[in-house]
């Protein structure tokens, strides 16, 4: 992790409180935190003082009803007398009672005053008493009778003792919530910007131009993990792609020099040494046919690296591949007729549909049919075939040609390659290298067999899987 | 402070306070100490151990100004009293 | 004859190209770049224009060419390009050009293409039979038969002489063929077209002292009518 190349001014640092997402995602727990734990205080209030204030309900309600009922049995003075009674065996100083005559008049109960703007008969609402104590809360209901205003209530100073409780709770709570989140956000802060920093040193050290670093993975197999595997896939496929890119240079470089030295050589030659102009003619001919070979291997190497780029792959269609195949079976029949050999399909109707490119599968058969052409003995067979395996498309040329021995085959594939038997034959030596390139541009391979297995010659069966649709 | 946090609190009940001036509360000075004693002495058995004893303390009570105090007190005599009438 | 216009950059290839069109009897006029292209092509009437596809000067071929097309010019077009690629070939075609050559190419090559496209049939009108000397293609029932008698060619075959027979008296090189009959855009490496064609030519010739298909040496094939 300490790896990272030091570079000036591309050290990475550590973002800004807002800008850091680990600081994002503890204002966002913070929030979490703070809505559940209110959601769990109004739980705790609905369950306590709920439940107190159905108590408190259920006991005015009861007291008034008895105390209209003993209105009905004794009259006003009966009333008062349960009134007087009540308040003065009330030891915990809890009840209130108010009875005034239609006038106005006090006739028994403990408040001084009628309250203003109370609403009608059966009304509950809640006010503030003052007794020698200070002030407190209670619970008031209204009943009228026949001449007669009553009011029923409870002091609510547990109430109001509860609410206070549970605040003073509150606020701890939340300080601790506070607290732990601020804790929590520090830490996830931290925890982020530590398991981003193996990529943020990767990164740094690819824009360094050092291509060979890769994210070093923790084994976790977390989201990090699968974001590290994921650069690191990506910048495998980049260090691919340069590999292909110097490898195109290197032929170049390699293949294209030795042609154009070799024609450079001929002309030089036949400028000093040509004895008249007939042969300077036809050694300026001989150049330009040079030279035509030298763009077509060009050309080859091109469709090459496009193929193995993948570049190509925006040129892809779906397309009818026993009818390509047909196409080019019977393109090259006339080529197997004239060498005396025999050209046989084995093509279905139809295949599933293939998404390709026409013309880079059509090079690639094209390249096999010819190969198989070349390497033929006149009466032999060369056979096309295409058959859906399953998961696959296989497309196979076979010949009864030499065959390949086995320890060529790998190398065969390679760009170049040429057999050493096949030196005198014409060809640039790619088109194998552009069967395989072309194979895995369509999701496949190019594995080659032998025709006939040990028959001799065993001849060479050449098979290019496609990646179904 | 307290009222940030007591907003959640008060805002779940449901019945709104009055916020008229607070009633006042007759029960709680010298004049319903002297109601009550009255009271309890035209109590049938407030010569009983209890509400005797109860009764002299809220009235000492009362009479040294602690008038929430003595009123339990004088209220503990009458409800051991009316308990003592039931009971006999 | 025919009046052309080349728009090419490079000098080398301007003076060689221009220099064997006016051999094969053709008037050249040559810009350098992009903008004096466009001006001569709106200004002047040409039979058709030779472009480079990259061009200096802000308007390349492409462009080029789309301008003219938005213009309503219908001067047929073929694009020089070193772009090979086969999506570059798509792109000139779509943005309105009618052949596209790859560089390097031989000069025949080049000169069969703007003569097979110079004198395209001007009229829309719809051939159904193609008659050279004795030798009559039927595109309506597909036959062929020379001096009365029938000739039995497939279906490819039959594509192949009917393309030589639109352009009579032209040079049709190998790529031509093998772009125009077949649709194959890539270079086969090896004489295929030559086998195709030798084998058309023994089933049309056969019986008869005249040969018809003819071999242009360093070029290609057209087929005339002898003498």
């Amino acid at each position: 992790m300490s790896d990272a190349p030091r570079l000036p001014g591309l050290r990475p640092t550590p973002p800004r409180l807002l800008q850091s997402a680990g600081f994002r995602f503890a204002l966002l727990f913070i929030a979490i935190y703070s809505v559940a734990a209110s959601f769990l205080v109004a739980v705790l209030w609905w369950a306590t003082a709920g439940a107190l204030d159905r108590q408190t309900i259920a006991s005015i309600r009861t007291d008034a009803s008895t105390l209209v009922e003993r209105f009905r049995e004794s009259g006003t003075p009966g009333l008062v007398e349960a009134i007087e009674e009540r308040l003065a065996l009330d030891a915990q100083n809890e009840t209130i009672y108010l009875l005034v005559a239609a006038d106005g008049r006090r006739l028994a109960g403990n408040l001084r005053d009628w309250p203003t703007a109370i609403g009608e008969d059966g009304t509950w609402f809640r006010t503030r008493i003052q007794h020698d104590g200070g002030v407190a809360e209670a619970r008031v209901h209204r009943r009228d009778l026949p001449g007669l205003r009553l009011l029923v209530g409870r002091d609510e100073s547990e109430r109001v003792q509860l609410r206070l409780l549970l605040t003073e709770g509150v606020a701890w709570s939340l300080g601790a919530v506070l607290i732990f989140a601020g804790l929590g956000a520090a830490l996830i802060r931290r925890a982020l910007q530590a398991r981003m920093r193996p990529a943020v040193a990767t990164a740094l050290g690819i824009a360094g131009g050092d291509l060979s670093h890769r994210v070093p993975l923790s084994g976790q197999g977390d989201e990090f993990d699968r974001l590290g595997a994921t650069m690191n896939d990506m910048l495998d496929r980049i260090a691919s792609l340069m590999a292909g890119l110097r490898g195109v240079s290197d032929a170049i470089a390699h293949d294209l020099r030795t042609p154009i030295a070799r024609a450079r050589a001929k002309l030089e030659e036949s400028l000093n040494t040509a004895a008249g102009e007939a042969e300077l003619r036809a050694a300026m001919e001989e150049g330009i046919a040079d030279l035509d070979n030298i763009s077509r291997v060009f050309q080859a190497l091109l469709r090459i690296a496009e193929a193995e780029a993948g570049a190509r792959r925006a040129a892809f269609a779906p397309l009818d591949l026993p009818e390509v195949l047909r196409d080019a079976a019977e393109f090259y029949e006339a080529m197997a007729e004239a060498h005396e050999q025999r050209l046989e399909t084995d093509l279905p109707e139809h295949l599933a549909h293939v998404v390709g490119d026409r013309d880079l599968l059509l090079q690639a058969v094209a390249n096999l049919l010819d190969n198989a052409i070349k390497f033929t003995p006149p009466g032999g067979v060369i056979r096309l075939e295409a058959r859906d395996t399953g998961a696959r498309i296989e497309v196979a040329v076979s010949d009864s040609g030499p065959g390949l021995p086995p320890q060529d085959r790998a190398q065969a594939l390679d760009r170049f390659y040429r057999a050493d038997s096949s030196r005198h034959l014409p060809g640039s030596g790619l088109g194998l290298s552009l069967v395989r390139a072309v194979a895995q541009l369509h999701g496949g391979e190019a594995v080659l067999l032998d025709a006939m297995p040990g028959a001799d010659p065993p001849g060479l069966r050449v098979v290019i899987s496609l990646a179904k649709l | 402070m307290h009222w940030l946090f007591s907003l959640p609190v008060s805002a779940l009940a449901i019945i709104p306070i009055q916020a008229e001036r607070p009633l006042r509360v007759t029960t709680d000075g010298a004049e319903y100490c002297q109601t009550l004693v009255l009271r309890l002495a035209a109590s049938p058995n407030a010569t009983a151990e209890l509400p005797r004893f109860l009764g002299e303390e809220g009235r000492h009570l009362c009479a040294n100004g602690r008038y929430r105090a003595g009123i339990a007190k004088l209220r503990r005599a009458l409800r051991a009293a009316t308990a003592e009438q039931r009971g006999g | 004859m025919m009046r052309i216009l080349l728009v090419e950059d490079d000098v080398e290839v301007a003076r060689f190209v221009k220099k064997g069109l006016q051999e094969a009897g053709h008037t050249v006029e040559h810009a350098s770049n992009g903008r004096d292209g466009l001006f001569l092509a709106a200004s002047e009437s040409f039979d058709m224009l030779v472009l480079d596809r990259m061009l200096p000067g802000g308007v390349d071929g492409v462009r080029l060419v789309e301008t003219l097309r938005q213009q309503g010019n219908r001067s047929p077009v073929l694009f020089l390009s070193a772009l090979s690629a086969v999506d570059e070939r798509v792109k000139g075609l779509k943005a309105g050009g009618d052949d596209y050559l790859v560089k390097p190419f031989a000069f025949a090559e080049l000169l069969a293409r703007v003569e097979a496209l110079g004198r395209r049939p001007s009229s829309e009108a719809p051939v159904t039979k193609l008659k050279v000397a004795d030798l009559e293609l039927d595109l309506l029932s597909r036959t062929v038969t020379r001096s009365g008698r029938k000739i039995d060619v497939q279906p490819r075959e039959f594509r192949l002489l009917e393309h030589l027979m639109r352009h009579a008296g032209q040079v049709v090189t190998r790529t031509m063929l093998l772009e125009k009959v077949w649709d194959y855009h890539f270079d086969p490496q090896t004489n295929v077209i030559d086998v195709h064609v030798s084998r058309l030519r023994q089933k049309l010739d056969k019986g008869f002292d005249k040969p018809l298909i003819h071999t242009v040496r360093n070029a290609g094939y057209m087929i005339r009518a002898e003498g």
